[in-house]
């Protein structure tokens, strides 16, 4: 998998990355899992990477290009059709 | 603005290749060293409900059909434009994608909506990508769409704005070929990985039962 743009991410990265493709091939295209299991090891990752979002001004940027996609949310969510 | 479209084939499943999808910018693929990171930063599983066709006994009832995922990741380029580029648009040496995601398990699709982060006061790209079974053989191939739509929004000088849309395209145009010949590098290698792994299953489960046999 990539590295993180954060190099203090790239090992729970990983462990997350790892559990997540697993999940994906095993489980989720198999229609056998509604939940996402990786979810805890994603929370660390995500503790990880939002500080570095921060520190870097990257956040704002990310704001921004947040609001932009609402109509991709609209057109592609099955559930707001 | 500017459009560039195109569509291919790979020769894999679109259970392989949505997979695939997650490590496209992997160390597995040696033509995209312009992509120095891939974060994901949020992911949600939607159980989706739908209805059973009323040719049943009972009225219409509601199931649980596969859900659908939906991915927002960061993706962090090296700088590559020329200069005459990057400095008329502020030179800086990373650029950040920010890209959405939609796999619909059920449907088959794979959905993936991209933007620029930088600069986009003054350039807005618009890429959309779908990844769905080929329709000559859906079990076996799939099919790829590529749509950008690329928007100089620089006020002022029309031919300004077109050379940096122009040169978009074309980049759009050799990033392309690069893109799918990297992508084939990520697909073999992750059938040749998933087959040793059930290679190497299959062998320990013949060695349990040789044991037991012996027992």
């Amino acid at each position: 998998m990539s590295a993180s743009l954060a190099p203090e991410c790239n090992e729970v990265k990983e462990r997350y990355d790892s559990c997540f493709l697993k999940w994906y091939s095993e489980k989720f295209l198999r229609g056998t899992s509604t939940s996402d299991e990786c979810d805890p090891l994603f929370k660390q990752y995500e503790k990880c990477l939002s500080r570095a979002l921060k520190d870097r001004g990257i956040d704002k940027m990310l704001k921004e290009a947040r609001e932009d996609n609402r109509e991709n949310d609209a057109e592609h969510m099955r559930s707001k059709r | 603005m500017k459009i560039f479209q195109q569509s291919t084939e790979f020769d894999y499943s679109w259970e392989e290749v949505s997979t695939s999808n997650w490590r496209k910018y992997g160390p597995w693929n040696e033509k995209t060293p312009h992509v120095i990171a891939v974060d994901t930063i949020a992911r949600t599983v939607d159980p989706q409900t739908g209805i059973v066709s009323p040719n049943t006994t009972s009225a219409l009832s509601s199931v649980l059909t596969a859900s659908q995922l939906r991915t927002e990741r960061l993706i962090t380029c090296r700088q590559s434009t020329p200069k005459w580029i990057n400095s008329l648009l502020g030179g800086q040496e990373t650029s950040h994608v920010y890209e959405t995601s939609y796999v619909d398990p059920s449907a088959k699709r794979v959905t993936l909506c991209s933007m620029n982060m930088t600069w986009s006061d003054l350039l807005n790209v618009r890429e959309t990508c779908i990844y769905e079974p080929s329709a000559s053989s859906p079990t076996q191939k799939t099919n790829f769409m590529q749509r950008a739509e690329i928007t100089a929004l620089c006020g002022g000088w029309q031919k300004i704005r077109n050379s940096i849309e122009q040169f978009t395209v074309e980049r759009f145009q050799q990033n392309a070929a690069k893109g799918r010949e990297g992508f084939e590098m990520v697909l073999e290698t992750s059938r040749r990985a998933f087959q040793e792994q059930r290679d190497l299953l299959r062998l320990q489960q013949d060695s349990k039962i040789l044991k037991e046999i012996r027992m």
